[in-house]
């Protein structure tokens, strides 16, 4: 990865939001790296922006590519995905600039507004101070999706977005494939099962929309009195919006708390029944249970994945090492839900 | 021969160690970091304690599953490798669509769920554990 001294990279960063904003000053402060990130970096800090003698303070969040390697996505993409999203009203940070140049930072970034709260899913099930959120969340979180299917593409200019062909859950089934393919080091007969239990099953779509691709609690900013931001917007894509629906329903999000079926906070039913109220489009049963088994089999090979990131050496990390031992978690799931 | 502790007993050593001692010291991503230290040393230990017993009855179903003559091995890592061949070899049933219905699907479904099962008693037996007692419930209700 280029290396960027702290204060070369404060330099070039103060420099660029003032011709990017036209301000006459900039000042940046508490300039720190936040922990966690594993696929981008993510830094936090607060802005002083001045304006014909008239001074705008914000709390922003840099958003950066790590190194070279395995980078999959667009962070212009992201930038106007999620710009789309707050124009249409979805909870989402602010989204103010955004770069690919190389010259500004080294790899390509945007920057955001910084939205307090809590994101740790743990302290969500469990802590006394989040029984309201509990409480809450479940139909906040179907109505914010419906929102989110309905946000238009074309009215956006999300022109970008990989089309998913004729079929989005075929084309999904098959990309997840490859990965299992290429990436897999022991044979795995549940996974096998699993992708020939999914290839008779393909839904037909009679939807498509804008996906968020990992709408999931760990992508969620919540407080005390519930959701406050969405994130996380990299994998958006257009396809099934059921697609959302069953990743949200996957295993690994339950931490535990496994009869309630959605985020270990409320059933399928309710969480059903909301979004049908808020989009005004049925949820089919068959459909979101075809995409609840296909996200713990993609939950899966992501574990495979992340292994191997470790095993390869691009990452070496305790804990990417220790989630290639999860993979037997998905596997009993799909059994499950397969036989 | 080595002299004890076993290689167990120094692993639940250091887990315990960074467990009690390390995680209440430290805090946030190190803490966790720490924790996963901690429960990699007991996936160790645990399949020290019990791999070789669990990869025998695997190789046994498999070769039973796919009616081989059940192979006379004795290495542990002889027997990894001949579970690992079999487990290709189920694959490609399974591709084929071999196990798409009838009895032998059940076999199979049965031999698999046992293989995961046993990959979970080592990796993480709590999950197993609750996953059993949901199914129970299930069932009763």
């Amino acid at each position: 990865m280029p290396k960027l001294e702290l204060s070369e990279m404060l330099a070039r960063l103060t420099a660029f939001i003032r011709s990017e904003g036209q301000f006459d000053a900039v000042a940046i402060e508490n300039f720190r790296k936040m922990p966690g990130g594993a696929s981008r970096e993510i830094w936090s800090f607060d802005c002083a922006m001045e304006r014909r003698g008239e001074t705008t303070r914000r709390a922003m969040v840099l958003r950066r590519d790590p190194g070279a390697h395995n980078i999959s996505t667009n962070r212009l993409h992201e930038f106007m995905v999620i710009r789309a999203a707050f124009e249409e009203r979805v909870p989402v940070p602010e989204v103010f600039w955004v770069s690919e140049d190389p010259a500004v930072l080294a790899s390509a970034f945007f920057i955001m507004e910084r939205v307090d709260g809590e994101t740790l899913a743990r302290r969500l099930l469990r802590d006394d101070a989040y029984s309201r959120a509990r409480e809450v969340m479940p139909a906040q979180l179907a109505e914010i999706l419906a929102k989110i299917h309905r946000i238009d593409p074309v009215k956006h200019k999300l022109d970008f977005l990989a089309e998913p062909g004729e079929s989005a859950a075929m084309t999904e089934v098959k990309r997840y494939e490859e990965n299992f393919r290429r990436l897999a080091l022991e044979p795995h007969p549940a996974f096998e099962l699993a992708f020939r239990w999914l290839v008779k099953r393909v839904p037909k779509t009679p939807r498509k929309t804008l996906v968020h691709g990992d709408y999931r609690i760990g992508n969620v900013i919540f407080g005390p009195e519930g959701v406050r931001s969405i994130l996380d917007w990299e994998l958006a894509h257009l396809g099934d919006p059921m697609e959302d629906v069953g990743w949200m329903c996957v295993r690994a999000w339950r931490f535990g708390n496994d009869q309630k079926a959605v985020g270990g906070l409320g059933t399928r039913e309710d969480f059903f029944r909301a979004y049908e109220k808020a989009s005004g489009a049925p949820v089919d049963p068959e459909a979101a249970r075809f995409w609840e088994v296909f996200g713990n089999l993609r939950w899966g090979i992501i574990t495979i994945s992340q292994a191997r990131t470790h095993i390869d050496g691009f990452v070496k990390s305790v804990e990417l090492a220790s989630i290639g031992r999860r993979t037997a978690e998905t596997e009993l799931e799909l059994l499950n839900l397969i036989e | 021969m080595q002299d004890r502790p076993t290689s167990i007993e120094l692993l639940e050593a250091a887990a315990d160690f960074v467990d009690r001692e390390l995680v209440p010291t430290i805090e946030g991503a190190r803490q966790f970091q720490a924790r996963v230290v901690a429960n990699v040393m007991r996936i160790v230990a645990r399949e020290i304690a019990m791999e070789d017993p669990l990869v025998r009855s695997e190789v046994k179903a498999l070769a039973r599953l796919l009616q081989h003559d059940a192979p006379h091995l004795h290495s542990l890592d002889d027997l990894r490798k001949a579970a690992a061949s079999m487990g290709e070899e189920l694959t490609a049933k399974v591709r084929a669509g071999d196990a798409d219905e009838g009895d032998w699907r059940r076999e199979v479904l049965a031999v698999v769920r046992q293989s995961v099962e046993d990959k979970l008693r080592i990796a993480n037996p709590r999950y197993l554990e609750s996953d059993i007692a949901i199914r129970k419930s299930k069932t009763e209700n």
